[in-house]
This record gives C-alpha cells, sequence and structure tokens, in this order.
C-alpha cells in the first residue's frame, strides 16, 4: 500500500510515455516496420548506435582503470582523508554539466590551458589534439561517470571481510599476490555493477558528444534530437529511442543474470 | 539554429519577461478584455531579442497597446508538442524557413490575413511568398578568413586552393549551413544552376580537402576556433564573423563572398491571439521598422525601400545589401525541406567513413 503513490508516478511519469513512444515509432500509414527498416538501411544510424556502444564501453573501462584506486584509497583511509575524497569525488558530480563541459573545452583546446603549458614547458612542439574528437568525449564522459563507478566499488570494498587478505598474507601470498588473487576477486561484484551503470547511463549522453567531440564524436542521442527538432521526424526518433531503449535492457539482463546485479543492491535471490 | 544569435544573458531575460507578464495577466481586470491585449512571441532570444524589442516591439506597444512577450525554444518540435498537448500558447514566431513548410505541411500553422498585412513592399523573390508565412530579416554566411594570408581569398574556389590560402578551414557540421553550396560553387556550378543539388559531386569535392577541415559543432567554437588562428578560413554565421572581427582578431570578412538565407514570420495553429499577431507583422513591414531593425542589428531588410535610409558606411555590415535582389545567392529552402533527411544521412556516413 505504502508503494501506491510511487506506483502511481511511475506509471504516470514513465511507463505512460514510454509506451507512447514506443507505438509511435510503429505507427507510420505505409506499414508498422517503415522505421526500423529504414534504421537498418541507412548505414550511419547502426554505426553510430555501434559508436554509442563502443563509447560507452570504453567510458566504462576508463572509469574502472582510474576509479579502482581512488575507491580503494577510500576504503581504507583515515576518516579525514576519506571526508577529503569523498568530497573531491562529489563536488564535480554536484557541479552542473554545462560547466563541467564549457571547463573542459578551456582547458584542452590546442591553445587552451593544458596545451600552453605543455608547450611552454617544452614538452610538446605540436598542441594535442584532445577535444572536437574521440578523445574530448571519452575524457569528458569519463569525469563525469567516475562517481557511480568509485561508490559502487565503494560499498563493496567497505563491506568486504577483512580478514581474508590477511589469512593470504599469513599463509605466506606476498601483498601483489594477495590483492590481485584474493582482494580482486572480492571486489568484482562493485566492479561489474560500476561497469555496467556507467555503460548504460553512458548511452544516452547528449550535451558532452555534442559540445566535445565535435564531427566524429556523434551519438545517438543527437540523433534522435535531430528527428525530433529538425526534421519533424518523431516517428523516426522513436524508433531510434526504443532501438537504444531495447539495448539498454538487453545489456542490463545480461548483467543482471550473470553478474548478480542485484546483490550489490543489497537485493538477494 | 540560434547560431546567429548572440545568447548573452537570455535566460535572464527571459524570467523577467515571463514573471512580468504573468504579475500583468494578474492585474488584468477582465480577462476577456485582456486576451488581446498581449502576443506571445516566441523567438532567438539573446542579444536579438534586445534588438527586436526596440526597433519592433516597443514602438508597437505604443501605437497599438499590445504587449509583446518572448517565450524562447522557437522550435518545430515544441510547437508540435503544444498542438499535440491541445494548448497552444504562442501567437507568433519566428524561425528558418523550413519551419513555414514544414509547420504547414504538419498543418501547424494559422494562414496569415493578407488583408492586414501588406506584402507590396517585399523584396520579389518567389520563396518570400507563401500563405503561411512573411520573411523577417535576410542573413547569411559568409567566408571569413586571416588577414596574415598571403593572398586576399576573393570567392569559394579560394577556400579549395590549400597551396595558396595555406591553413585550416572551418565549416559548420550541419549540412544545410551551406557547405555543399560552397563546394558546388568551388567547383564551377553557376549560381543560377546550383539546385537541385548535384549531392554526390559535392561531397567528392569536400573530400578534396577534407583532412583540412576542422568541424565547429557549436557557435562559441566557430568563434574560438577564427580568433585563435586555428582555422586560416571560415564558413561562419555573418554575426558570428563580424563579433571574433570587433573583438580585435586578425580576420577580415568577405560579405561578398556569402550564403544568404531568411527567418520567417509564423502564426501558429490555434494561437490565443492571431489577430493582435497579424497586426504585429503589418506593423513589422512597414518601411521604416524595416529600416530601424538593420540598424540595431547586422540583418538585412526584406523591404528593399527601408535602404534608403541606412547610412553608406553601414552597408558592409549588413547581409544582403541592395543589390542582393540581383546577385546574391539564397539557400534555397524548398530543396532544403525536401531532402534535409536523406542528405543529413548521406553526410553523417561521409563524416564517419
Amino acid at each position: 500500500m505504502l508503494l501506491a503513490p510511487a506506483l502511481v508516478l511511475l506509471a504516470g511519469l514513465l511507463v505512460w510515455p514510454v509506451a507512447e513512444l514506443s507505438l509511435r515509432s510503429f505507427a507510420d500509414p505505409a506499414g508498422p516496420l517503415v522505421f526500423y527498416e529504414r534504421l537498418i538501411s541507412v548505414p550511419s544510424y547502426l554505426q553510430i548506435l555501434l559508436r554509442t556502444l563502443m563509447f560507452s564501453a570504453g567510458t566504462a573501462l576508463l572509469c574502472l582503470l582510474l576509479g579502482y584506486p581512488v575507491a580503494y584509497a577510500l576504503a581504507n583511509a583515515g576518516p579525514i582523508a576519506r571526508g577529503v575524497i569523498l568530497i573531491a569525488v562529489m563536488l564535480p558530480f554536484w557541479t552542473n554539466l554545462l560547466v563541467r563541459s564549457y571547463g573542459w573545452i578551456i582547458f584542452l583546446s590546442p591553445r587552451g590551458v593544458l596545451n600552453e603549458a605543455l608547450l611552454w614547458l617544452g614538452m610538446i612542439r605540436q598542441p594535442l589534439d584532445l577535444i572536437y574528437n574521440v578523445q574530448g568525449v571519452l575524457i569528458g564522459m569519463t569525469q563525469i561517470m567516475l562517481p557511480y563507478m568509485i561508490l559502487p566499488l565503494y560499498a563493496v570494498m567497505t563491506r568486504l571481510d577483512r580478514r581474508l587478505p590477511d589469512a593470504a598474507r599469513s599463509l605466506g601470498a606476498g601483498p601483489i599476490a594477495t590483492f590481485f588473487k584474493v582482494y580482486v576477486p572480492l571486489t568484482m561484484p562493485g566492479a561489474m555493477a560500476g561497469l555496467l551503470l556507467v555503460f548504460t547511463i553512458s548511452l544516452g549522453f547528449f550535451v558532452i558528444p555534442a559540445l566535445l567531440g565535435g564531427a566524429k564524436g556523434l551519438m545517438i542521442a543527437q540523433l534522435i534530437e535531430f528527428n525530433i527538432n529538425s526534421s519533424l521526424n518523431w516517428g523516426m526518433a522513436s524508433a531510434l529511442s526504443v532501438t537504444l531503449l531495447a539495448t539498454t535492457l538487453a545489456i542490463f539482463w545480461i548483467g543482471d543474470r550473470w553478474f548478480n546485479l542485484g546483490a550489490i543492491w543489497g537485493i538477494e535471490r | 539554429m540560434s547560431e546567429f544569435i548572440n545568447h548573452g544573458g537570455q535566460s535572464r531575460r527571459a524570467f523577467l519577461v515571463g514573471t512580468a507578464a504573468a504579475g500583468a495577466a494578474l492585474l488584468a481586470p477582465a480577462a476577456a478584455q485582456a486576451a488581446n491585449e498581449r502576443i506571445v512571441y516566441a523567438n532567438w532570444g539573446g542579444s536579438w531579442e534586445k534588438a527586436m524589442r526596440r526597433a519592433w516591439a516597443d514602438p508597437f506597444t505604443k501605437e497599438s497597446g499590445i504587449q509583446v512577450v518572448s517565450a524562447s525554444d522557437n522550435s518545430l518540435g515544441r510547437l508540435q508538442a503544444m498542438e499535440q498537448a491541445g494548448k497552444v500558447e504562442w501567437d507568433l514566431m519566428e524561425g528558418l524557413p523550413e519551419l513555414a513548410r514544414v509547420g504547414a505541411e504538419k498543418g501547424l500553422l494559422e494562414k496569415l490575413d493578407f488583408s492586414i498585412i501588406n506584402r507590396d513592399g517585399i523584396m520579389k523573390r518567389p520563396e518570400f511568398f507563401n500563405d503561411y508565412s512573411i520573411p523577417e530579416v535576410i542573413f547569411g554566411r559568409v567566408l571569413i578568413y586571416d588577414k596574415r594570408l598571403p593572398q586576399k581569398p576573393t570567392s569559394w574556389a579560394s577556400f579549395w586552393d590549400i597551396k595558396t590560402f595555406p591553413g585550416k578551414r572551418a565549416f559548420y557540421n550541419k549540412v544545410e549551413s551551406g557547405i555543399l553550396e560552397a563546394a558546388l560553387l568551388a567547383d564551377g556550378v553557376p549560381a543560377d544552376k546550383l539546385y537541385p543539388l548535384d549531392v554526390d559531386r559535392a561531397f567528392k569535392k569536400l573530400a578534396q580537402i577534407r583532412e583540412h577541415i576542422i568541424w565547429y559543432t557549436t557557435v562559441t567554437q566557430s568563434e574560438q576556433i577564427m580568433r585563435e588562428g586555428q582555422a586560416t578560413m571560415g564558413l561562419l554565421a555573418d554575426g558570428r564573423a563580424l563579433s571574433v572581427k570587433s573583438g580585435g582578431a586578425p580576420v577580415e570578412v568577405a560579405m561578398d563572398v556569402s550564403l544568404l538565407t531568411w527567418s520567417v514570420f509564423v502564426v501558429p495553429k490555434g494561437a490565443p491571439n492571431k489577430e493582435a499577431a497579424m497586426r504585429f507583422l503589418a506593423f513589422v513591414l512597414d518601411e521604416h521598422r524595416q529600416t530601424a531593425i538593420a540598424m540595431a542589428y547586422n540583418y538585412g531588410p526584406v523591404v528593399p525601400a527601408a535602404w534608403k535610409a541606412i547610412p553608406k558606411d553601414r552597408y558592409n555590415l549588413i547581409s544582403g545589401g541592395p543589390e542582393a535582389e540581383k546577385t546574391a545567392i539564397f539557400l534555397n529552402a524548398d530543396w532544403w525541406t525536401a531532402n534535409l533527411q536523406p542528405v543529413t544521412e548521406k553526410f553523417q556516413q561521409w563524416l564517419l567513413g
């Protein structure tokens, strides 16, 4: 009973619009699958969908590489250091997306802060190409998604049974072997949850690729926007959205089935 | 298509205007009587909105007593959403010519009342005349170049001549921004044979300078690229190009190498105060009001008689000068409306390939 208001809200604000959106994608007078046929026959749509998947996967992996040490430090720090790290992780998270994007533009431009500094130090001769391309998208998305990786990892690391690494050490394993053979496998659920979370949220990104991606950093959300606002082809926009939604759900389902995602949120099966 | 407009301070202004309007509505004594005393005008905002207010809205309010209230996000998508929700809040909307074509096609627009609006003074171009829209102002995209280049570029062919004019080229990554037209003109297609565009030929020509192109995706970026000298030539919205120049960067703007387009006024179907909107449109087409807007902003008047009162030294700061009627190249909105989707898909394919 207590759930009723939330369910009504969810039905009205999520289920119903999504249903209408899906129906619209099949509603061409020329036949129900016209938009989907077009989606398959025009190669750029599938190519950009594929790129979207690759950008998101790349972001997820970068987040894992960068986030794991941070989560580890967070889990093993004293209370003061932990507070400082948490603020460092959360402060950008609470900062407006546009502000951060423009910050990156100032920082990464060919004549931006970073390139000017490196040139001045004599470390490079030509400005590095860090923005308006794939690199720009990955840098921007990784920074924004990092908390989604760090927090699940941190949750797993604090709940981890500390006697297990200690036992490994006492049984003669070195610190490196203990880390890779005991610690890392024990934190895998957190890593998987983080990867999946970052990946699926990244799929719908719009602002970052639009501002930092240049011509080659196109992602599927930009195609949806074009179809809604410029060509007024809402059917096509719906078909693209449904495809993206289906892809996301499929990946989530796989993640839940094989990696038991529920466990990370405390749901036991 | 807000690339043409400087968005400085838009949101705060829109908020203030909106609040003032809400306040006015609350204070209005009789709702029925108040209904015709204000029109809601969806526009691009920013410095352009301020110019329109000075040149058009304020004098109109003074003359007629009708308030003009601004609304933001003047997009087709938004209009269609309002129409489907059964609640159209706008009386008037500005946009690119596609707005009139697609809007009429989708049944989203009201026919204009030409017993109120007098079109006699408008420049005699066939694309300016249809049942659902009137032209608003002329603007365009121009060639901007670095003054340190060894020679002065004179045409789109210079744009493709990397040997004589070394350096990168800046293009907008929207295919309808004139890049295909520039490519075909550079390839020797005569201006009057431009449409229907030979898309494949244009992409072939573009491929010649492919690795020299920097694609900009936002207007800020287009200015930044030229200001910092990342590119030595670019195809930029006129206002943007002039703002780079006036900002002190070593660039020059070739106003004679330009591709012109225009904006239109339309009245959404079901607009609550459409008659007042028609009166506003009639007011705006007046010769003196057209002069006023060309003095307040760098966009060209659509009524040629307006040029009489514009000082000569302002001519090269305004798009579509007095000669535009004969020599200028206008982007063909009809062709683009019909072909935007397939050509955009082709363009994305070309970019990725």
